[in-house]
């Protein structure tokens, strides 16, 4: 039923209407600034848009693959620093004079612009780089985690101390990385000839259609054989060894692919902020997006994205609301637990068990007129499993 | 005379215990193979030892001709051994038709299957593989789903998915209904012949239904190997294993 040949189309129904799902979401999301015409608010929403990227890239490597990521916000500051560094070099003749430094190199006596900066005068070299270098670095830890077997908790404990070191090591550098108080006072991003204003629709259509991208790149990864093999991986890793495969390298690839998207929101926070800080890569950061991605439902790519959204959205409200200034931790957190102790499998499951509800009603009528009773069950169960909304 | 699966002075050493000492095992083409013994004999040692579960400390594996001891496990999976583990061990969160789709699979590496959609166009092939272990109304049913005899049949159909040629069950009955016995005893008598196969169980009137030569291991050697009657009739065997009882009653 869920599955191709019998409907003669080359994908199968679930995946069909999942397309149809996400593309209108993403139709919603590009149609929204229409709506509400408020560039302050706009620019907000773009940095919500931004976290789903992130959280809908660590749903790839857990819930497909089962690669419980707590140093997500890695990948996500290095971006953000890469294109946080182009950015600055372009004010360099405005604030110190051509063939100048950047000013916080000035402040820290630092006499010529250290190797590794020169390359980011170039801009696509930068966005080239703000993906692979996240690409990069995870490529060699998950590298030496997945060909030496390591897995579970003691993945998210290395993954958490890469994020320490990245995060202490950018702070210690502070000559060059500009310490505690990150890359401030950045120009305004210009690609093809388009002005990309943090407070402007651009930047929001800007951020809106990566998140597109990256959207229906991940679901594409998802439905490949390579997805189906990663979700066996999940299920039973050493059984999918025995069939043959090289488990270490699908690893990797959920690994590097969710890096690099993660790199790549990274570069758009920047963009939308206007600085890079070492609070992006914050243990606190990291930790958030697996609570948004474990609201939303980490087993479907969509769900984590509105999680992080909505959780997000809701927080930052909280915080501004008065009443609940010294609460809204708490709010938080016992949202979270509800959500893990009621819908284990996220706010994405809510559909399916919805849809199952509404099938039980209709009675056995309709039942009977599917298949054998039997295979109309599970093929919703299958459903839950991947996710579709 | 050289076999299909030559085991020769196998062992190995795990700190001071030797679970597996200079066995030597010639088996056929095509040919079903029983091993038994008491617990701790080390029957699923050896089996370890085959799939490259476990590394041996000497001795030599060839399988078709080829060295298996110092290969990864994949590698040995691809040359073709395909092992049926203790404990039922398939996708649960994945359809059956979607287990097996895992399973087959000829092309193993990554950036092939990145660019493969998740569901092929062999899905007659895979449907009559389930159809051959009882398990085509289940296609679209959550491995989870399954009970404990479908799951043991499902992973046999996946490893015949995976064209494995050579096969090694581990236990496939332990946990089984009479029926369900003999169901499975019906499945391997169809794959003899076509697969190597390397059982080992404990289900003596099981063993009986399907084995031609039996292997008894004791204390990680080899006790005695012959027909299932010449075996019981063996005082050795029956002084270690069989106890009183002999074979067809345990």
């Amino acid at each position: 039923m869920a599955l191709p040949s019998k409907s003669g189309l080359p994908i199968s129904r679930q995946t069909l209407i999942q397309l149809i799902v996400y593309g209108l979401v993403c139709l919603a999301i590009f149609i929204f600034p229409f709506i509400l015409d408020n560039d302050f608010l706009l620019n907000r929403y773009a940095r919500y848009l931004v976290l789903a990227m992130v959280a809908m890239a660590l749903s790839l490597s857990w819930g497909y693959a089962g690669i419980l990521n707590l140093g997500q916000a890695m990948a996500f500051g290095l971006g953000s620093y890469c294109m946080a560094m182009a950015l600055k070099l372009r004010t360099v003749p405005v604030h110190t004079g051509a063939g100048g430094l950047p000013d916080f190199m000035v402040w820290n006596n630092v006499e010529s612009l250290p190797w590794f900066w020169v390359p980011f005068y170039n801009m696509p070299f930068a966005i080239i780089a703000g993906i692979g270098v996240p690409v990069a670095v995870s490529f060699l830890l998950g590298w030496f985690m997945f060909k030496g077997r390591i897995t579970g908790v003691y993945v998210a404990i290395i993954t958490l101390a890469a994020l320490v070191v990245a995060n202490l090591l950018i702070i210690d550098a502070q000559s060059v990385t500009g310490g505690f108080n990150g890359i401030t006072d950045l120009a305004q991003l210009e690609l093809f000839g388009f002005t990309f204003d943090a407070y402007s629709k651009s930047t929001y259509f800007l951020v809106a259609g990566c998140l597109t991208v990256s959207l229906f790149v991940a679901l594409m990864v998802t439905k490949s054989k390579a997805g189906l093999v990663l979700q066996a991986v999940r299920d039973h890793e050493d059984r999918v060894r025995f069939f043959g495969y090289d488990v270490a390298s699908f690893k990797v690839l959920a690994f590097c692919v969710s890096a690099g998207i993660a790199g790549l929101a990274g570069m758009l926070y920047t963009v939308v902020l206007e600085f890079a800080s070492p609070t992006f890569l914050d243990v606190s950061l990291s930790l958030s997006i697996v609570i948004w991605v474990a609201v939303g439902g980490r087993q479907s790519l969509l769900g984590a994205a509105l999680g992080a959204i909505l959780v997000a959205g809701t927080q930052s409200s909280l915080q501004e609301n008065e009443f609940f200034l010294d609460t809204w931790m708490l709010i938080m957190g016992a949202l979270f637990v509800l959500v893990v102790l009621f819908l284990p499998n996220g706010l994405a499951s809510l559909v399916d068990i919805i849809g199952r509800a509404l099938k039980r009603g209709r009675g056995p009528a309709q039942r009977s007129t599917s298949s054998p009773a039997q295979t109309s069950e599970p093929a919703e169960a299958n459903v839950s499993k991947q996710g579709a909304e | 005379m050289s076999g299909h699966l030559q085991i020769t002075d196998l062992t190995v050493d795990f700190g001071g215990f030797t679970a597996v000492k200079d066995l030597g095992l010639t088996i056929n083409k095509g040919e079903l193979r029983c091993l038994i013994g008491p617990n701790g004999a080390g029957k699923t040692t050896t089996l370890d030892l085959i799939c490259g579960k476990t590394k041996p400390t000497r001795g030599s594996i060839k399988y078709d001709g080829k060295e298996l001891a110092s290969l990864e496990e994949y590698k040995i999976a691809r040359a073709g051994v395909g092992r049926k583990f203790q404990i039922p061990s398939v996708f649960k969160q994945l359809t059956v038709y979607e287990n097996l789709e895992v399973a087959n699979c000829k092309n193993t590496g990554v950036f092939a299957n990145l660019f493969r959609p998740g569901h092929s166009s062999h899905r007659d092939g895979l449907e009559k593989l389930a159809e051959f272990v009882g398990l085509a109304d289940q296609l679209d049913l959550p491995a989870a789903y399954l009970s404990h005899g479908q799951t043991q049949w499902l992973e046999i159909a996946l490893l015949l998915a995976r064209d494995s040629e050579l096969i090694l069950l581990d236990e496939p009955t332990a946990g089984m209904t009479a029926q369900e016995t003999h169901k499975t005893a019906e499945i391997c008598n169809r794959l003899k012949g076509k697969h190597t196969i390397v059982v080992v169980e404990h289900d003596m009137g099981f063993v009986r239904e399907i084995c031609d030569v039996i292997s008894v291991m004791h204390q990680g050697q080899l006790l005695a190997e012959g027909t299932a009657d010449e075996i019981s009739a063996d005082p050795q065997v029956r002084e270690v294993y069989l106890g009183s009882m002999g074979i067809g009653d345990a």
